[in-house]
């Protein structure tokens, strides 16, 4: 019932909520459980409004009551266990679609949730009034697996002496895992948050303080919370803890909370808060809009940095004391992230995910402003740069990444294993580009209406929000504290009278990016430059580009900007030349920047006037520019031009160059003092790149050596290293990053040349840090690391077990090195263990290269729960390595029985990012580990056991589909409705979307003929019947299963409901309080919108529904193909699955008599296997045991 | 000297000076039973003998040791009869009673001492050139003592001021500290070894888990935080500035209970205008509220 059409919001909920109370008066750290209710105030916007639903995740519910009248509810999670019929399925097209069909049927977000209260019928008639309706629900939270994170460490003591603290987490809106909520980014209410804990802790939560009283015992104190403006459940956090309070000492509105004992690394950490606030504060011309923040340090923190309503949580990783250096900057940016989210993220939200790309871009634009203030120029386009690079380069591996989902069915994702709907639905890795991208296209913006309206929209959308948040009940206003794509727009071209509407269409609503060829020719005639820039449009994630483009040209006379028109089909631009050339005539050469040169022009061309050319040197299309100039033109643009994405352009270039000349100019580069220190580091390791390919000419002393020794050495005693004191920090990271790249030279027998290795060596011995103020752990780390790049294979003779006694010189004189860091370590530990991290590496390396036994159990030692979080991340990083090297099943266990146990959510999703990273075997190669075992296993983990986590679940779905892929993982059987058809000649009909996953399986199957097998799965039944009036059994079932317990449109619901009990398998929790009150369960309110939601389903070009077509194309196209048989069969009789199968392959092997031994050995396996499965199926599903139904549900 | 010749003498001249003492102590021990017996004792137990002995010896001793500190009162290096006089009123003895009690009837004649070999003055460490007295001093003045009693006599070597060997030096030294200690750390307790053939290769102390890992993987160790202050006096500026908060927080406590019962439930806006009086009211610093007595029944 929102009237305010113009505003673009529309609650998806026959209700609005103003306001909510949640009271915890209960946190036992003991048994890790949560105790308490919450009170939602709602206002019908409907007449009859007869049930409400809520969400809520792994809490349990004692009892609601609305209006003081208790009320019968339904408690139904579908995403606990996402496919039910689990026996049979085994591909990720099928659990993808299912799995967005259990997320969407809970979406708060289209009006769902899993929580269903239906309210009493007394309360019906007072819908015409539109009273109040206030819903009180009991509940508590054992032993939470997501939501909420209990951290206790085992020592003796107090909980408060024992550090032990709880605090909420998770990824998007997640807040339905610790109370019951409307969890929804565009559900806004009033808060009033009530905490009773443990006289010694604090509880910290959103908004303000009002104040902390002592219960009766005086044992405990509640801290009553109360937040005023209106915000999302989404957006409201808690942590406990026995946290040392800090007032910020310039602003007393902000307070930081950190752990016992680490006061001190907060008062440091803490100390710059202040600028950044002042920074945003000005740019937006807009106060801090909540009256107080606070910043909370956690152990084992999901993410570094979450932000909520007037509070961030952070890890407590990320505090450090004023002798660390490396981490300083890296501190200061996630303060500044989580600030600048502050205002665009908590305190404006979003109106619907396909929004979410607004307020990412937003707080990651005004970060980026930041950056460029704080870290100056260069690091701003240092790393705008390297974001562009990242994204464009997952764009191309992933086939495109649309930024909004908003609804644009035109833009179909199929060649991605997610879907992009739901935020919940999405891989880790592509949400980190989603943010990446978003805030890309926000600095497109920028570039095109300029920086000033920029800030004025800004500023214009928080002021409207905060006019809207003073607005006290008017709760049709505070929808304009929600953003829109829409409305974000509209503000736009407000403010700048400009219509971005085709830029967002090019870089929002369709994903992909721009690939650029470019080359050119100097017509010295003409005095024209000649320059072809052709574009490659059709490779999977590229798009055509149509519009301007700038190309700067540096010139002898001086620099010009041009702007091409790149259209259809014009590929050759001619521009023309300002200068004539000439070389005789001694001037100055004038730069970009007004800086006027000398330079010593002897190497370039004698008829041309052009030292070099860039191709949209402002990053101003989201694009890859891939440009051919010559050797001598990159070098002149790498000393010359001060753009740090020009120099880091050319340094990459310089790479394909190996000349004297390079040589010098990258030299050269890494000398000059007033050079950012990143170019300077690239060219570090471009220059043992190029010094490597000119092995046999290359003549002095190693790369880099005399360079270093003339820099960080000694005047009087050049082989020993200066005492550090790392004042100049541009030096220090020189000094860290050179020994790493020189150790990357190899001499002609490949080894690293002995000299280096001994400079090395000798670096580590001098290394004296005693009069410096700064700690020197990076230093060691990477000379450590320096250690380990300078390792080369070993010469194995045989396959002899490595021993003490074969142990070359070397490599003794490195692992007496590595030996003795570990060991001290342990005795005066570096910060963040980042000597031990360096050590485990290089250990690994020594066994990668058969310097000595490979082995995990080290790496096992160090991975386990109790080590600091970096180390264990390496010495997984190392396991997960081995795993793959040895293609050891035991260590792949391990692996995955640590990401169902280990207590760290953040270990868990890092073990299942890497293993996908690096993982075993993929999809294209055989592997012992591939087996029936191992995709039960990961099925069950996506399926079941990760139905806490989002993130983890999403993980889990990504490594499963980098060891399988799209479809049925090849080492199962045939699945006992698969087709497997003979497509000779008939490729090219194929469904593109699942041509690519098919490869190895055809291949492997047929060799070099020039046939393919293509192995359908059960669902062809499903889509097969769409024609048909009446659904096959097949259709039924899988229509039920996404559905639900709710989808019953049968006209017999105890028929339904029985049936879902022992079919279905959803937690269903219902509680009658009163004997008189039936559940209503067939309203047809519901059953709509869940056959609406199948039918979506349905149309998804990606699920295995659109399948059918091109199978029936192929089967056409195939006159001898047996397929109408057994398409009559499974259509009328699907039970007799196991007779179709058999009947199939019976075909089969009168086609294809050629590889009929072949086949053969494949038959027999799946018959075989498949009988032990039909067996078992039931059994062994993961689902049987958990059906939980509440007894009251029989009364 | 002094120290020199006693330990020279002990070990050198052992037996003459022994002779020499204890024929001293003889002829006392006779004087002693010769007093004894012109006091009418006839017998007395050796014990007794002992004791009157070492009394007289100490009596005489004195004497001469303060004879011999009056003399050099003076001046002089042989003491004179009035040396002798005074000393022995200082002890309080009655001179005038001497004579008399010397001339008395019945004392005894002693027969004197064996005759015995004066201990050799061991000869004294010689040193360099002793020194001569220059002209102004009388050559009757006590010569100088042997030079390397008052002259420094170098016993350590020129320290190696070379940088190169100071830093060689100091970092062999601190990696064979750190080898050491590791090792005896390995060999003391749990290790981890990177080869199967010989375990003791390269011993690795063993992964320990710790319970709150990340106290010891941030807070910087107590050898770092030495050096820092160490290096570091420029930065105490900053310290002080920070550590004001602590201070102001205690100072606000009084006021706390106030500030509490008018806040205004927007929240803790007023507290920018409280932080010019020094006072820091922010709702995590103030006092936990009391429950309210319940009034119900």
């Amino acid at each position: 019932m929102n009237r305010k059409k113009d505003k673009g919001f529309e609650s998806p909920r026959p209700f609005k909520l103003t306001h909510q109370v949640v009271c915890i008066n209960n946190i036992n750290f003991q048994r890790k459980s949560v105790i308490g209710f919450v009170e939602l105030t709602i206002f019908p916007t409907v007449v009859n409004l007869n049930r409400i639903k809520l969400n809520s995740k792994q809490c349990r519910i004692y009892r609601v009551r609305v209006n003081d009248l208790e009320a019968p509810f339904i408690y139904n999670d579908p995403t606990l266990e996402v496919c039910h019929h689990e026996s049979k399925q085994r591909n990720l097209n099928y659990f993808s679609s299912a799995y967005t069909a259990a997320v969407s049927a809970v979406d708060p977000d289209a009006g769902h949730g899993e929580l269903v209260i239906k309210v009493p019928s007394e309360l019906w008639k007072q819908g015409d009034e539109m009273n109040v309706l206030k819903v009180y629900i009991e509940f508590s939270l054992d032993q939470p697996k997501g939501g909420l994170h209990f951290v206790v460490p085992d020592v003796e003591g107090s909980m408060a002496e024992r550090g032990a603290h709880v605090f909420s987490f998770g990824y998007q809106n997640s807040t339905r895992f610790w109370f019951p909520c409307v969890d929804s980014y565009s559900e806004l209410c009033t808060w009033k948050l009530e905490f009773t804990v443990d006289a010694s802790m604090v509880a910290v939560s959103c908004g303000d303080l009002v104040e902390t009283v002592y219960t009766h015992d005086m044992r405990k104190k509640t801290f009553h919370y109360v937040l005023p403006i209106p915000t999302a459940a989404s957006n409201i956090s808690l942590s406990v803890g026995p946290f040392e309070i800090l007032v910020d000492p310039y602003m007393h509105e902000v307070t930081h909370f950190c752990l016992p004992q680490l006061l001190p690394l907060l008062k440091h950490s803490m100390s710059y808060l202040h600028e950044i606030f002042e920074f945003y504060e000005e740019i937006l011309t807009c106060r801090y809009p909540y009256s107080c923040f606070k910043t909370v340090f956690v152990d084992e923190a999901y993410v570094q940095v979450s932000s909520y309503a007037s509070m961030s949580i952070f890890s407590t990783n990320l505090l450090h004391s004023a002798m660390i250096i490396d981490q300083t900057p890296l501190t200061r940016q996630c303060l500044a992230q989580a600030l600048a989210q502050q205002f665009f993220g908590c305190f404006i939200s979003r109106m619907s995910w396909a929004d979410e790309w607004v307020l990412k871009g937003i707080s990651g634009y005004i970060y980026g402003l930041y950056l460029k203030k704080t870290f100056g120029v260069n690091q701003y386009r240092h790393w705008i740069k390297e974001e562009l690079d990242k994204m464009v380069e997952y764009e191309l591996k992933m086939g495109g990444l649309p930024v909004s989902s908003n609804g644009h069915l035109t833009c179909p994702t199929p060649h991605l294993h997610f879907s992009i709907k739901h935020p919940h639905t999405l891989s880790w890795k592509y949400y980190k580009m989603f943010q990446c991208k978003a805030h890309l296209v926000m600095r497109l913006i920028e570039n095109r209406i300029s920086m000033e309206f920029m800030l004025q929209v800004f500023n214009k959308l928080l002021s409207l929000a905060s006019t809207a948040s003073s607005q006290k009940y008017q709760s049709h206003m505070w929808s304009q504290m929600l953003v829109s794509t829409h409305s974000f727009l509209k503000s736009i071209s407000n403010v700048s009278g400009k219509d971005i509407g085709p830029l967002i269409k090019q870089w929002v609503d369709q994903s992909a990016v721009v690939k650029f060829f470019g080359s050119f020719a100097f017509n010295r005639k003409r005095n024209v430059l000649e320059l072809e820039i052709r574009q490659d449009y059709t490779s999977s994630g590229t798009q055509k580009y149509v519009g301007p483009i700038k190309v700067t040209v540096q010139e002898l006379d001086g620099s010009f900007n041009h702007t091409l028109q790149i259209e259809e089909n014009s590929l050759k631009h001619d521009i023309p030349c300002h200068s004539k050339s000439r070389r005789n005539k001694k001037k100055k050469i004038p730069l970009m920047n007004g800086e006027e040169v000398d330079m010593d022009l002897s190497a370039m061309d004698a008829d041309s006037p052009l030292l070099w050319i860039r191709i949209d040197p402002d990053m101003s299309i989201l694009r890859k520019v891939e440009f051919e100039q010559a050797d001598f033109m990159w070098q002149y643009q790498l000393r010359y031009e001060r753009d740090v994405v020009a120099q880091e352009e050319s340094i990459l270039a310089l790479e394909k160059f190996p000349t004297p000349a390079s040589r010098l100019a990258l030299t050269d580069i890494l000398e000059q003092d007033q050079c950012f220190y990143k170019v300077r580091q690239g060219a570090c390791f471009c220059l043992a790149k190029i010094a490597n390919s000119m092995m046999s000419t290359w003549t002095g002393p190693p790369a880099m050596k005399s360079l270093f020794t003339r820099m960080f050495c000694c005047k009087s005693c050049p082989n020993i290293v200066k005492t550090n004191t790392f004042i100049s920090f541009q030096s220090y990271f020189l000094q860290k990053t050179m020994p790493v790249a020189m150790a990357q030279l190899r001499d002609i027998q490949n080894l690293c040349p002995k000299d280096v290795l001994n400079f090395i060596l000798d670096l580590i011995k001098y290394n004296d840090n005693r009069k410096n103020k700064f700690s020197d752990n990076y230093y060691r780390a990477e000379l450590i690391d320096a250690l380990t790049n300078s390792l080369t294979p070993a010469i194995s003779i045989s396959n002899e077990v490595r021993t003490v006694d074969n142990l070359n010189g070397d490599v003794r004189l490195i692992l007496e090195e590595i030996t003795r860091s570990l060991n001290m370590e342990k005795l005066l530990p570096s910060y963040r263990n980042t000597i031990t991290v360096s050590c485990l590496r290089a250990i690994r390396m020594l066994q990668k290269n058969g310097h000595i036994p490979s082995d995990p159990s080290l790496f096992k030692s160090y991975a386990e729960y109790g080590h600091f979080v970096d180390v264990r991340v390496a010495a997984l990083e190392a396991v997960v390595d081995y795993t793959r090297v040895d293609r050891s099943s035991v260590e792949l266990q391990w692996l995955l029985n640590m990401v169902q146990n280990d207590p760290a959510h953040y270990i868990r999703h890092k073990i299942l990012s890497m293993l996908g990273k690096n993982p075993p075997f993929t999809k294209a190669a055989e592997s012992p580990l591939c087996n029936e075992a191992l995709v039960d296993q990961l099925w069950k983990l996506m399926n079941s056991g990760t139905s806490h986590d989002w993130r983890l679940r999403c993980d889990a779905v990504n490594l499963y589909y980098t060891l399988f892929g799209l479809t049925r993982p090849s080492c199962l059987p045939l699945p006992e409705l698969g087709l497997v058809l003979n497509l000779k000649e008939k490729k090219a009909v194929l469904n593109p979307t699942i041509k690519p996953e098919q490869g190895p399986d055809t291949t492997e199957m047929t060799g070099i003929t020039m046939g393919g097998l293509i192995t359908m799965e059960t669902v062809s039944s499903v889509s097969m019947s769409s024609g048909v009036a009446p659904p096959p059994q097949g259709l039924k079932r899988k229509l039920d299963s996404v559905v639900g317990p709710l989808g019953s449109s049968s006209p017999e619901p105890g028929q339904v409901l029985q049936e879902e009990d022992t079919s279905k398998k959803f937690k269903i929790r219902v509680r009658i309080s009163s004997a008189e009150d039936e559940i209503d369960m067939e309203s047809p309110h519901d059953s709509q919108a869940f056959i609406h939601h199948h039918l979506n389903i349905l149309e998804r070009p990606s699920t295995p529904g659109k399948e059918p077509p091109a199978v029936d194309q192929a089967v056409l196209s195939l006159p001898v193909t047996p397929l109408p048989s057994s398409f009559g069969k499974e259509s009328t009789s699907s039970s007799k699955h196991s007779g179709d199968h058999h009947h199939h392959h019976h075909h089969h092997e009168h086609k294809k008599k050629k590889k009929k031994k072949h086949k053969h050995k494949h038959k027999h396996k799946h018959e075989s296997k498949d009988k032990e499965r039909d067996s078992h199926a039931f059994s062994n599903s993961p689902a049987s045991g958990r059906s939980v139904r509440s007894p009251s549900m029989s009364d | 000297m002094f120290v020199l010749q006693r330990s020279g003498g002990g070990k050198a001249t052992s037996s003459p000076a022994e002779n020499y003492q204890l024929a001293r102590r003889r002829t006392l021990q006779v004087v002693v039973s010769s007093l004894l017996t012109e006091c009418g004792f006839e017998s007395a137990e050796k014990a007794a003998v002992e004791s009157l002995t070492e009394m007289i010896q100490s009596y005489i001793s004195e004497v001469g040791r303060c004879a011999k500190a009056y003399c050099e009162h003076t001046a002089r290096i042989t003491p004179t009869l009035s040396d002798t006089v005074v000393t022995l009123i200082e002890m309080g003895f009655n001179v005038n009673t001497l004579p008399v009690y010397a001339k008395r009837s019945q004392r005894m004649v002693i027969t004197a001492p064996p005759v015995t070999n004066a201990p050799v003055i061991p000869k004294a460490l010689i040193a360099g050139q002793k020194r001569t007295h220059p002209s102004h001093i009388p050559s009757h003045f006590p010569e100088f003592p042997d030079p390397h009693t008052y002259i420094k006599t170098p016993t350590f070597r020129e320290p190696v001021s070379d940088y190169q060997v100071v830093r060689e030096k100091a970092a062999s030294q601190r990696r064979d500290v750190e080898r050491a200690l590791t090792r005896f750390m390995a060999k003391t307790g749990e290790t981890q070894s990177l080869f199967k053939d010989d375990i003791t290769a390269f011993p690795l102390i063993a992964a320990r888990p710790s319970s709150i890992p990340y106290l010891s993987a941030l807070l910087p160790s107590e050898l770092e935080l030495q050096t820092l202050e160490e290096t570091d006096s420029s930065e105490q500026d900053d310290q002080t500035d920070s550590e004001n908060t602590p201070g102001n927080n205690l100072n606000d406590d009084p006021g706390a209970d106030k500030e509490n019962s008018m806040l205004p439930p927007g929240g803790v806006v007023p507290s920018v205008k409280a932080s010019e009086e020094n006072m820091i009211d922010n709702p995590y610093l103030r006092p936990v509220k009391k429950p309210k007595v319940r009034r119900k029944k």
